[in-house]
């Protein structure tokens, strides 16, 4: 029925082009070789599995959200009860300050992007150990174990942008200012999200083959995120940064991209253009040399699993 | 055209060394894991090495070998789960690999949900796989239980749920290790019926089995495969039996029952209870003559050799049958000794067997004993049917049962009259 909707509205393979996939799998000659497979091989490859790739990333969302009681209180109360000691820390005690928006908001915003790196990068890193029990028995291109754990990053951001939302609308009641910027500048917080997935899967490719062997990745992993963290301007505005430190946000490619969330949702801070563009080069450095390193590695660090 | 071409297939692992040089190994190293931990002392093993061979569709290729020897490996490098480290492998179409006693479920997920995973990883759309769903779980023979999920299955039901989705994947190309190991009779069976109908249709099978009934039932091709290396391929009757003889030759040390199994003139290399053909048999059909067949490695020359067989059932020694003749042996290296178990002369029970050898040598007067208690435990099993009259009524379970000469006349006297 789902499938005759599916192909009523055009959405989703014809039955023709089902039956010619079909054929293809059973007349595709395939070779195993000990030399690694062309980059384009490879592409064509995930493009094949891409069923499977589809399956994994659902159920990762699932495995993610489902069995707990409480259910939608743990999404909220979860990244909230951080944020709100934060809050309490740096804007009311230390008096960080926030650009003209409430320290809560501010502090919202910028953990949010934050956040879903923090998480993706876990989350792939874990990837291939988590997939174990599979990859030991049946083929399928590794690489879809990472990409696919990225997925749940998209729910985590639909949670953090509702309760994004949602403090604003209270702060609208109480202080009579709506902070949330309605318009095209929202895209520019859309898009930070996706390029912090992007990077957050860039550098998972070396973490996820690496902790494989040396456990100490796993372990150091979150240490690293937190100094990380405070390296980004998640708990202070990027202008409070002295010159002579502002190179490092040329350095740290989750430095513009948080800030360019916080433009886009809030409307505050500066567009960092120059930074960012140093940010995609390096995230798309670390990318593709990634993408070398899981391919070289993949068989040898598979043995050791 | 073949579906399967396998060139110089070869696997190496690296076995961890004492660690000493792991050391020296730099940083570097340690992080290019394609070059190896740069540990020294670590051994090269090479699970397989130099396989080749080609199948056309249609084959079911039997794989036998000992533990160990590769069999496994080879299954593994062609399901793609490891990655050879010599040779290359062409094939044509889908691969289902049913590796271990399992496919690739995920045990925390219902089993619907697994089908659904397993045929998206073969490129086959969800619809399909659910329109499948019926006959998959009628085949397996669990569909009450497809919403539990797998870890709660029995093992058997596992592998049979694991069975019937690989098969109904219409793959071209199955890989079966011990897919018989778990499972009753009716369900290997069942199994083994459908792969080769399967097979009938162009399906080629890599079947994994230590079960030599099975491979020469089922396969039409065998391959015999030693301390990964290919010994023989060829028709499965031929495979089976060498590998059988082969199996004899092999020092099993491992056996370790009490007794002097070597001395120093000789050892017993392995006792074996062996069919009139020389096959090798677990149990002995009374109506047929059997042997129990020791082989000795002589390590000097000039030896003399007398050998008894004990045979012991519940508890008792039945008999010690002492070999009349003394033999003697002349250069070293191994030598079979048969002794016959005749026709007829035991019955339905389970026979334990102690052989023992008297060693002597032409200049010295002591003699050397050899001795392997218990060496062989084996069943005793009646062949006639056994709704026979004879079989059920007139004969009584008793330690033997021999089967006495009858014979009635009349007596001279008698017959004098007549």
């Amino acid at each position: 029925m789902q499938l005759a909707f599916r192909r009523l509205l055009g959405w989703g393979p014809s039955a023709a082009a089902e039956e010619a996939e079909e054929r293809n799998w059973r007349r595709h000659k395939w070779v195993i070789e000990p030399s690694r497979m062309g980059f384009f091989a490879r592409v064509e490859e995930v493009w094949r599995y891409r069923r499977i790739l589809w399956f994994f990333a659902i159920q990762r969302v699932k495995d993610r959200y489902e069995g707990t009681t409480l259910g939608p209180f743990w999404l909220f109360a979860r990244p909230l009860m951080p944020i709100a000691i934060s809050t309490l820390v740096f804007g009311q005690l230390l008096n960080v300050p926030s650009e003209n928006v409430p320290y809560f908001l501010f502090f919202l915003a910028g953990s949010s992007c934050w956040r879903i790196f923090e998480r993706s990068m876990l989350w792939v890193t874990q990837s291939l150990e988590a997939a174990k029990g599979l990859i030991k028995k049946v083929y399928f291109p590794r690489i879809i174990a990472p990409i696919a754990s990225v997925a749940p990053a998209i729910t985590e951001f639909a949670i953090l942008f509702t309760l994004l939302v949602l403090s604003c609308v209270v702060y609208w009641i109480k202080d009579g200012v709506f902070y949330l910027r309605l318009g095209v500048g929202m895209l520019a917080g859309v898009a930070a999200v996706l390029l912090t997935c992007f990077f957050a899967l860039a550098v998972g490719l070396w973490t996820s083959v690496l902790q494989v062997r040396h456990k100490d990745v796993r372990y150091s992993i979150r240490y690293v995120s937190q100094f990380w963290n405070y390296a980004t301007p998640v708990i202070y505005p990027m202008s409070k940064i002295p010159a002579k430190y502002h190179i490092l946000m040329y350095l740290n490619p989750m430095a513009p991209l948080v800030e360019m969330y916080k433009w886009g949702m809030l409307g505050i801070g500066q567009f960092p253009a120059k930074e960012l563009a140093s940010g995609l080069v390096i995230s798309a450095i670390v990318f593709a040399a990634g993408l070398v390193y899981f391919n070289r590695s993949e068989a040898a660090s598979v043995d050791k699993l | 055209m073949d579906s399967l071409v396998v060139e110089n297939l070869g696997k190496c692992y690296i076995l961890p060394g004492t660690g000493q040089d792991k050391q020296t190994s730099t940083f570097r190293q340690r992080l290019q894991p394609w070059r190896g931990d740069g540990d020294e002392s670590a051994r090269e093993f090479w699970a397989l090495r130099d396989v080749s061979f080609r199948l056309e569709p249609g084959t079911i290729l039997g794989i036998i070998g000992a533990n160990g020897a590769g069999k496994t490996t080879l299954l593994k490098i062609l399901a793609r789960v490891i990655m050879p480290t010599t040779g290359r492998v062409v094939g044509v179409g889908r691969v289902v690999s049913l590796l271990e006693l399992g496919a690739g479920f995920d045990p925390d997920l219902p089993a619907d949900e697994n089908v659904v995973m397993n045929a998206a990883m073969l490129g086959i759309p969800k619809h399909e796989a659910l329109r499948r769903l019926p006959d998959i779980f009628e085949f397996a023979g669990v569909e009450r239980f497809e919403g539990t999920p797998v870890k709660h299955y029995s093992s058997g039901m596992y592998l049979r749920l694991a069975f019937s989705v690989a098969i109904n994947m219409n793959p071209q190309i199955l890989l079966a290790d011990e897919i018989l190991a778990v499972g009753d009779q009716a369900f290997q069976e069942k199994c083994l019926q459908r792969i080769a109908e399967a097979a009938a249709t162009g399906l080629t099978v890599l079947f994994v089995s230590h079960d030599m009934e099975a491979i020469m039932r089922l396969c039409n091709r065998a391959m015999w495969i030693n301390a990964g290396q290919i010994v023989k391929t060829g028709e499965p009757e031929a495979v089976v039996d060498e590998y059988q003889n082969a199996v004899w030759s092999q020092a099993d040390a491992s056996r370790s029952e009490k007794g002097r199994r070597a001395n120093r003139f000789a050892e017993v290399v392995a006792i074996r209870l062996v069919s009139a053909a020389g096959r090798d048999i677990g149990g002995a059909p009374i109506s047929e003559d059997v042997f129990v067949k020791t082989r000795l490695n002589i390590l000097k020359t000039h030896c003399k050799v007398r050998c008894a067989l004990d045979v012991n059932t519940r508890g008792h020694l039945l008999f010690r049958s002492t070999d009349t003749d003394v033999h003697r042996l002349g250069d070293p290296g191994v030598y079979e000794i048969l002794a016959k178990i005749p026709a007829n002369l035991l019955a339905e029970s389970l026979y334990t067997v102690t052989v023992s050898c008297i060693m002597t040598r032409h200049d010295e007067p002591q003699e050397f004993p050899l001795v392997a208690y218990n060496a062989l435990t084996f069943i005793a099993f009646s062949t006639e049917d056994a709704a026979a009259p004879i079989a059920g009524r007139l004969q009584k379970p008793g330690l033997i049962a021999p089967k006495l000469e009858w014979t009635v006349r009349a007596e001279e006297a008698n017959a004098a009259r007549v």
